[in-house]
């Protein structure tokens, strides 16, 4: 049956427009290559599974990774991505951020800087913040409006208060404000108490890595697409991978051709396809996707396709509290500092981060950093390493998300030596951070250390993520947004220059990084592009429609 | 999966993380196997993978690095039974490997101190793991197993035994938990509330739970070698 929209990927991006294009009455085929996870899943995970294994989300993926391209990339699995219903909500942290005003427009404000591919966003903040309005309220945000001084203006505040904090939040707030800080409660898509449905948080501390087995923790799992299902217009294909974008005789996509977990071959045909898998699969797909038209890649005339990748550069300084963090309980950092979010040129780099409490919700996480609170490669082990592990208790820690900045060497293309299991080439990391990034990270490195010391901490260290790389979880870039067709992959809508009927609104599409958390900007960008595509479908209005929050302003 | 062919197991199993290190070797993990169900396999002592020497060997590994003092250590957690059955399933492919890296360890040290590594005093045990650690043990065939990254694995593995959950075949009685002061899995114990997190009230660990709960025991990991 030929539908009018398939929709490839459920996370963030790909769950907004199934529900959005469900609730207006147009029908969806999606498709997930991972299965449908659920509480039952997430009791099992624990850190032997989501953190040293890293199988509990995407236990087939493979990729392989390089710092430039005169090396052969090793092959891994160096990305935190899920693949199940919900995607990349189904196990991220709930930081939810409203970018700034400067962030859209990073190339005119910081002008060309040599080794980085800067661009501004072919949208301003004035445009997107009707859409953050409408995710934060659909997410449930716990938060308090008002409290970052730095933050870009809102005209509205938080569905929810936010989280009684735990002993290292009051710790870290003592510190920052005795150095003048402006502390405020992290704004955390995790139900502070009980909103649209879901239950108030439980505390158990580990969010970022693990689904929620409670729900509470906001996810397109837990909203969007139960919401889409509803409507009875959603045939939702889990364990079903597309591997090929099939593009007909008038240019536009006729087929995604897929495979399913259990190796069935088959096509599904629809009027339109959004290609929301993230900035890895996104790329992979179309540059999988080669025709006679196409012969680089779908969409890819630009030869853009996959370039630009962007990680952000995180720092990590973790301390010992005199006495107990309580870092086991609770969501993820219920504390920020935004201070040092612009440009300054005193610091001899652009651009900024958000400083974050970082939560301590698990032994092995904090086992793992027994040689840098040790400040010994070797030796971490015998009477030291018991005596580090004695202090789990007392241990806290802060991270800061650093911008970092897109280059255009920074990308995916199609590993020339390794398979996947279907015979399909894997994707290939290629990533180097900027020198500003990691003048960036240094420069965090020890604010966070200053911050931790008027805290009160008897002992900080620092733990190196920078060359984390595809191990965080913020992947960016890749299909990025903007008015040049020979500049950009997808127009200001997520269209593509292209392919008439092929939409990109994942992180993808992002020009830039920006110094925070991007999650809550890819829900907020994607309710945006959704609404732009069903004006032009011409089906405004139609049935179920709630036009509330924001619909009309953007409209 | 191996994409070289070099010969040391361990080594590539390893590398294939080692991009992920900040430094010092974290975030090592040891396979890309999928998820066993092995939880059954684990209920028990027995060994599944070493045979009884390479079992004291691994054992007495472990007792160094996390030794036993006025708490508990590797040996109260069983962290060898953990071992053990990780190289029974998710880290099978380890095992030649590991296998080889054990009979080289009894054999340098037989050569060099007249015995095997079990039947050696703790300070020489520590001064050989010292120098494994460090690649700088005299007379180790390196092709065998890279004496550091062996080193790293055993570490590694020593650690995860003591740190997880009981389910995995370590952390017996939760002693590693006790150590660390880590509650337990706090969405399993019916979550917390705020004046836990201010530490007004006091979370109730897993341990003295089950203690007034002895029909809710732990899994029954039996004897086996642990007390020998």
């Amino acid at each position: 049956m030929l539908k009018d929209v398939c929709v490839i990927g459920t996370g963030a991006a790909g769950g907004v427009w199934i529900d959005a294009l469900t609730r207006a009455g147009v029908e969806v085929v999606a498709l997930e290559r991972g299965p449908q996870l659920g509480p039952a899943d997430f009791v099992r995970h624990d850190e032997w599974s989501n953190i040293h294994r890293s199988d509990g989300f995407a236990p087939e993926w493979r990729d392989t990774l390089r710092e430039t391209g005169t090396e052969t990339a090793r092959l891994g699995r160096s990305s935190m991505l899920a693949q199940c219903v919900g995607g990349g909500t189904a196990h991220w942290g709930g930081q939810s951020w409203r970018y700034r005003e400067d962030d859209f427009c990073l190339l005119s404000k910081e002008g060309a800087i040599a080794g980085a591919n800067l661009a501004d966003w072919p949208i301003s903040y004035a445009e997107l913040e009707p859409w953050y309005e409408r995710a934060e309220q659909r997410l449930g945000l716990a938060g308090r409006a008002g409290s970052n001084p730095f933050e870009a203006a809102r005209r509205r505040g938080y569905p929810n208060p936010p989280h009684p904090p735990r002993r290292a939040t009051l710790a870290i707030e003592r510190g920052a404000k005795a150095l003048g800080l402006h502390p405020f409660p992290t704004p955390l898509a995790i139900n502070s108490r009980p909103y649209a449905g879901r239950g108030t948080c439980l505390n158990g501390g580990q969010c970022s890595n693990f689904g929620c087995p409670t729900q509470a923790k906001a996810s397109t799992l837990s909203i969007q697409i139960p919401a889409a299902m509803a409507t009875g217009r959603l045939d939702l294909r889990t364990g079903t991978r597309a591997v090929e974008l099939i593009v007909g005789a008038d240019g536009r996509v006729r087929a995604a051709r897929t495979i399913t977990a259990e190796g069935r071959e088959g096509e599904v045909r629809a009027n339109h396809f959004v290609l929301a898998a993230g900035s890895i699969a996104t790329p992979h797909l179309l540059l999988l996707s080669r025709s006679a038209r196409f012969p680089q890649g779908l969409a890819n005339g630009s030869g853009l396709v996959g370039r630009n990748l962007m990680f952000h550069i995180f720092s990590y300084v973790g301390f010992e509290l005199p006495d107990e963090s309580m870092g086991a309980f609770g969501p993820a950092g219920m504390l920020s500092i935004d201070d040092f979010h612009a440009s300054d040129p005193k610091r001899g780099f652009i651009r900024g981060a958000v400083i974050s409490e970082a939560a301590e919700p698990g032994p092995l996480w904090a086992a793992y950093k027994a040689p840098e609170y040790l400040g010994r490669k070797t030796g971490a082990w015998g009477g030291p390493l018991k005596d580090y592990l004695r202090r789990y208790s007392r241990l806290a820690a802060m991270i800061s998300i650093g911008e970092d900045l897109a280059r255009f060497d920074n990308r995916i293309d199609l590993d020339p030596d390794h398979v996947d299991a279907d015979g399909l080439p894997l994707p290939r990391i290629t990533h180097q951070s900027h020198p500003n990034d990691l003048a960036l990270a240094a420069a965090f490195e020890k604010t966070m250390a200053e911050i931790a010391v008027a805290a009160g901490a008897r002992k900080v260290f620092s733990f190196d993520f920078s060359r984390a790389k595809g191990g965080t979880g913020h992947l960016l870039g890749t299909c990025r947004m903007g008015t040049d067709p020979e500049k950009s992959v997808v127009d200001r809508d997520g269209r593509s220059h292209e392919v008439p009927n092929l939409y990109v609104p994942d992180g993808s599409c992002f020009p830039s990084a920006a110094g925070y958390n991007p999650t809550l900007t890819i829900f907020a960008n994607a309710e945006r592009m959704a609404e732009r595509f069903l004006d032009r479908l011409g089906r405004s209005g139609r049935s179920g429609r709630s036009g509330r929050s924001g619909r009309r302003e953007a409209a | 999966m191996s994409d070289d062919g070099r010969p040391s197991v361990l080594a590539d199993l390893l590398s294939r993380r080692a991009f992920l290190a900040g430094s010092a070797g974290l975030w090592i993990s040891l396979s890309l196997a999928r998820p066993l169900a092995v939880a059954a396999v684990q209920r028990d002592s027995q060994p599944r993978a070493l045979d009884p020497r390479e079992w004291q060997v691994v054992r007495s590994i472990t007792a160094r690095i996390l030794p036993t003092d006025d708490l508990p250590g590797a040996i109260e957690a069983d962290c060898v039974n953990f071992i053990d059955k990780a190289l029974a399933a998710e880290d099978a492919e380890a095992l030649p490997a590991y296998r080889a890296a054990l009979a080289e360890l009894d054999r340098v040290c037989r050569a060099a101190k007249g015995s095997g590594f079990v039947e050696l005093p703790a300070e020489s045990q520590d001064e050989i793991l010292a120098a494994l650690e460090e690649g700088r043990l005299a007379g180790w065939k390196s092709e065998v197993a890279d004496p550091t990254v062996f080193f790293a694995t055993v570490r590694m593995h020593t650690i995860l035994g003591f740190v997880l959950d009981p389910r995995h075949g370590g952390n017996r009685d939760y002693v590693g938990w006790q150590v660390m002061g880590y509650p337990g899995p706090v969405h399993h114990l019916g979550g917390a509330q705020a004046d836990h997190l201010s530490g007004k009230l006091p979370f109730q660990p897993i341990w003295e739970r089950q203690q007034k709960r002895p029909d809710r025991k732990g899994p029954d990991i039996g004897s086996g070698h642990s007390g020998a």
